[in-house]
């Protein structure tokens, strides 16, 4: 059934048709430069592995809060961007995934000049970032995008029918008379009319604005739309009439979506099947209905928690503690453990987090003089004076720090006024499938919450254990 | 039940009111002057605020929530904006206390305006970003309020007798001659002591809306904050006064939902501890329910309906407010049968004697399009303006307005 896949090459046997749009592996990265010479200093890993396939007919939802790479795996898609790692295919059949899913682990060196040619032929076919000449605008053609804001996306200087007729024009579709009527047609199946045909964009209103630019995304006849937030800039009422169109839309024509929305209750309506994005990755991926009856990732449930519901009868709206971390340096492990309610010692503890949690000690963050770190998991904190270096390797032991934080470390050494701290290293959490293609990135849901934390074995999975079940059911009886 | 006047309607609803007014809006009327003529942005509205309540102002866009807001505190610009009518009448902590009458907040001179402005009322802004200075650190900008309205608390620990220059440090009214003479002895020491003081106040009100490290946040500049950072340095400095009024225009539209939970959080349990009456304004009904104790649901510039937030929400009786609802998305609804209110809000160009909603109203009858609805008593605290509830000449009665309740 479904082929979100952690890593490449799990994809489950029987695998109905073939998808409109496989993503395989996805990041984008943008430099960081600095400096007169615009020297290179890091990347932001807007997207970083991002792996799903939207198949025929149906709607794919990506949520997530701004900056979590939503947006820009939306455009690496629609082809406006490349991106700087995996691949991303248009109508890749079965048995070229298939074969895909055989050659792609193996290293480039060690293929064989048949892998190497069948790669080759898919790639020219297929690969939305390799595309040219023909194949190139045939995908140009068969995927378009609606964007959020209708204001920045129609051109304020050109005639409704212009923007509407651009694409059909460009692609020698029609002219003339001919290109009219279309147009006309096109307005009318987005509920426009032909009196709107010599007006500017500016004349409309947002819904209107936003069906001018439905009507342009349809005008070639497409098979995949990129519905990047269409209705995030709306009022309520106006919202409803653009998603019963949509979905009109969608029935009469067999379009296929990628719906891209921060709104909870937006994107729930109008999926099928939902991936949740966390700083550039995916934290849970499933069917609509499974995900908000029995979100299985702390993030997911955070996001439901924190999501006002106005039929519900009590009142439960939570936030999440802190704001969401550098892209630019993302945090060791699991990406959400600096703000999950349910962390265990084993989710990626790093020197990072033990600095920010200095920092919300005034007194404690005043002596710190410098960081000197050796790796992401080990460093030495450095001091003014020795009295402060005491005072924070006291606070550490008589429990000031988290918990799961303080279980994590390896070691704390005091020597004069510097502390040396060490984290356990921990490798990053990967999406996995935990049944009916329901996958999750949370350590508690997958096999290695069995496994024994190092410090104190048995304590530790007890606490784990004992608090998956329990926010699991919470979440349950407040769905319900 | 049926009540002619709207006034009178709204004074039956004080006499059973337990708690006191903070403020009372009558008949207000706001007009903007444009090309195509005056645009009736906000065109006849009255409430009431209690004392510790919040009440919501819900509406779309356009619908003239924020320019009611803003009328609070005169930010209307003014030309093009009109004050056409009506009156705010404010009951400040000691208006109460004396018992003595309210300022009508449209009639006062300007200087008292001014005194009031980040006092007594507060406002808190949509976008966290555009309502920060760029140019200064946050230090300097939550200090300004207390060098506005609290030069008293910041001379307090310089004892009884403070120079006059001092004093004058103390309001932000010094010179630039005068600037050069603090920086040197005897004052420079006075000086700093003044500064050390509006630190403290400032890390105090930073403290306030749980900012952690506030004497690192202090000096830091709006662009090195998130966007829901920026929004707790704004409620510090609307809060920093103790006000009477708190108006949060849509404060956590430009923020995540998680940010947003907490934002909201923090704003009640403030709320709760200093007093606070809040007039909160936003688009979104479920954020709303959510929050407040009452609402007022605005539609072209009139409201259209209040009562307690179980009422409207358990018992719409506006067919816009039951249009409004049956709109957000849930679990309960199928996709493609959400159900939409047609058409857009009417222009508000001199519009004519009618109901504003007639146009995308799938009950309208004659009568919507040429009469303005009474605000009816449909509950002890429910206000309504629909022709459907008006009995009194018996005629309209739509019961097809059952089927709108889902």
């Amino acid at each position: 059934m479904t082929s979100v896949t952690a890593k490449e090459g799990t994809q489950p046997p029987g695998a109905a048709q073939r998808a409109v749009i496989s993503v395989r592996g996805v990041e984008k990265y943008f430099p960081i430069k600095e400096g007169t010479l615009q020297r290179v200093v890091g990347h932001v890993q807007a997207v970083d592995g991002v792996s799903f396939d939207v198949r025929p007919g149906e709607t794919m939802g990506l949520v997530g809060e701004s900056g979590c790479g939503k947006t820009t795996l939306g455009r690496c898609i629609g082809g406006l961007v490349p991106p700087s790692g995996g691949k991303i295919y248009f109508r890749l059949s079965d048995e070229d995934a298939a074969r895909l899913d055989v050659i792609d682990p193996i290293p480039e060196a060690d293929r064989t000049v048949e892998q190497r040619k069948q790669v080759g032929r898919i790639d020219a076919n297929h690969r939305v970032d390799v595309l040219s000449g023909k194949a190139w605008r045939m995908y140009r053609r068969n995927c378009q995008i609606v964007f959020q804001d209708s204001f920045s996306s129609l051109n304020p200087r050109q005639l409704v029918k212009d923007l509407v007729g651009r694409p059909l024009q460009v692609h020698k579709e029609a002219s003339g008379q001919e290109l009219t009527e279309r147009v006309v047609s096109l307005l009318e199946s987005v509920g426009l009319g032909r009196q709107h045909l010599y007006r500017y964009a500016h004349q409309f209103s947002g819904g209107q604005r936003q069906r001018i630019s439905i009507a342009r995304a349809l005008a070639l006849d497409p098979e995949f739309i990129v519905l990047d937030e269409p209705t995030s800039a709306l009022d309520v009422s106006v919202q409803a009439q653009i998603l019963n169109l949509l979905h009109d839309l969608q029935k009469e024509r067999g379009l296929t979506y990628l719906f891209i929305s921060h709104d909870l209750g937006v994107v729930r309506l109008m999926s099928d099947r939902i991936a949740v994005m966390y700083l550039g990755k995916v934290a849970e991926y499933g069917t609509a209905t499974e995900l908000f009856e029995d979100p299985r990732h702390p993030y997911t449930e955070a996001l439901l928690a924190a999501n006002p519901d106005i039929r519900s009868e009590e009142s439960m709206m939570k936030g999440l503690k802190g704001a969401v971390p550098n892209p630019a340096k993302p945090p060791e492990g699991c990406r959400f453990h600096t703000r999950c309610p349910v962390v265990t010692p084993a989710c990626g503890w790093e020197v990072d987090d033990s600095v920010a949690w200095l920092q919300t000690h005034e007194l404690l963050a005043a002596g710190l003089a410098d960081v000197q770190r050796r790796s992401n998991f080990d460093a030495t904190l450095v001091f003014h004076d020795e009295e402060s270096a005491s005072a924070v390797s006291q606070a550490i032991q008589n429990g000031d720090m988290p918990p799961a934080m303080k279980a994590a470390l390896e070691n704390v050494s005091t020597e004069g006024r510097s502390v040396q701290i060490t984290f356990f290293p921990v490798e990053p959490v990967e999406l996995e499938d935990i049944g009916d293609g329901h996958l999750t990135a949370c350590l508690l849901q997958t096999e290695r919450r069995h496994q024994t934390w190092p410090p104190q074995p048995s304590a530790d999975t007890s606490s784990r254990t004992a608090a998956n079940p329990s926010s699991a059911s919470t979440r349950n009886s407040s769905t319900r | 039940m049926l009540v002619n006047e709207s006034h009178v309607a709204i004074n039956t609803r004080y006499d059973r009111a337990t708690r006191p007014l903070v403020a009372s809006v009558r008949d207000l009327k706001v007009y903007f002057e444009a090309k195509a003529g005056v645009v009736h942005a906000v065109d006849g509205v009255s409430f009431d605020i209690r004392d510790g309540e919040t009440l919501g102002l819900v509406g779309e866009t356009g619908c003239g929530k924020s320019v009611t807001a803003r009328a609070f505190i005169r930010l209307v610009p003014s030309p093009p904006g009109i004050y056409a009518g009506g009156e705010i009448d404010f009951w400040s902590t000691e208006a109460r206390k004396n018992g003595s009458d309210p300022i009508d907040l449209l009639e006062i001179p300007h200087d008292e305006m001014l005194a009031i402005r980040g006092d007594r009322i507060a406002m808190i802004f949509q976008d966290p970003g555009k309502a920060l200075n760029p140019a200064l650190s946050i230090r300097s900008q939550v200090a300004e309020v207390f060098y506005q309205h609290r030069s008293e608390d910041i001379l307090e620990p310089m004892g009884d007798h403070v120079p006059r220059l001092i004093r004058r440090a103390a309001q932000q009214q010094t010179n630039s001659f005068e600037r050069i003479l603090l920086k040197f002895p005897p004052w420079r020491a006075k000086a700093e002591k003044l500064k050390e003081r509006v630190d403290d106040l400032v890390a105090r009100a930073l403290t306030e809306t749980q900012i952690s490290n506030p004497r690192t946040i202090m000096d830091s500049y709006p662009h090195e904050l998130s966007g829901g950072m920026k929004q707790r340095v704004l409620i510090a400095q609307a809060l920093a006064c103790n006000p009477d009024l708190l108006i949060a225009d849509e404060p956590t539209t430009a923020l995540d939902v998680t940010i947003q939970a907490r934002i909201l959080e923090l704003i009640s349990e403030l709320q709760e501890r200093l007093e606070t009456s809040v007039l909160y304004i936003s688009h979104d009904l479920s954020l709303v329910k959510e929050i407040c104790d009452r609402v007022a649901v605005m539609y072209a510039g009139r409201i259209v309906e209040t009562g307690t937030t179980e009422e409207v929400f358990s018992d719409p009786k506006h067919p816009y407010t039951r249009g409004l609802m049956a709109a957000v998305p849930s679990a309960h609804h199928k996709r493609g049968e959400l159900a939409a209110i047609e058409g857009t809000v009417p222009e508000l160009v001199d519009p004519p004697p009618a109901c504003r909603f007639n146009t995308r109203c799938p009950f309208a009858v004659e009568i919507c399009q040429t009469t303005d609805p009474r605000v009816l008593m449909v509950g002890a605290e429910h206000t309504v303006a629909c022709f459907a509830y008006d009995t009194s000449d018996g005629s309209v009665v739509l019961p097809t307005l059952e089927r709108w309740v889902s």
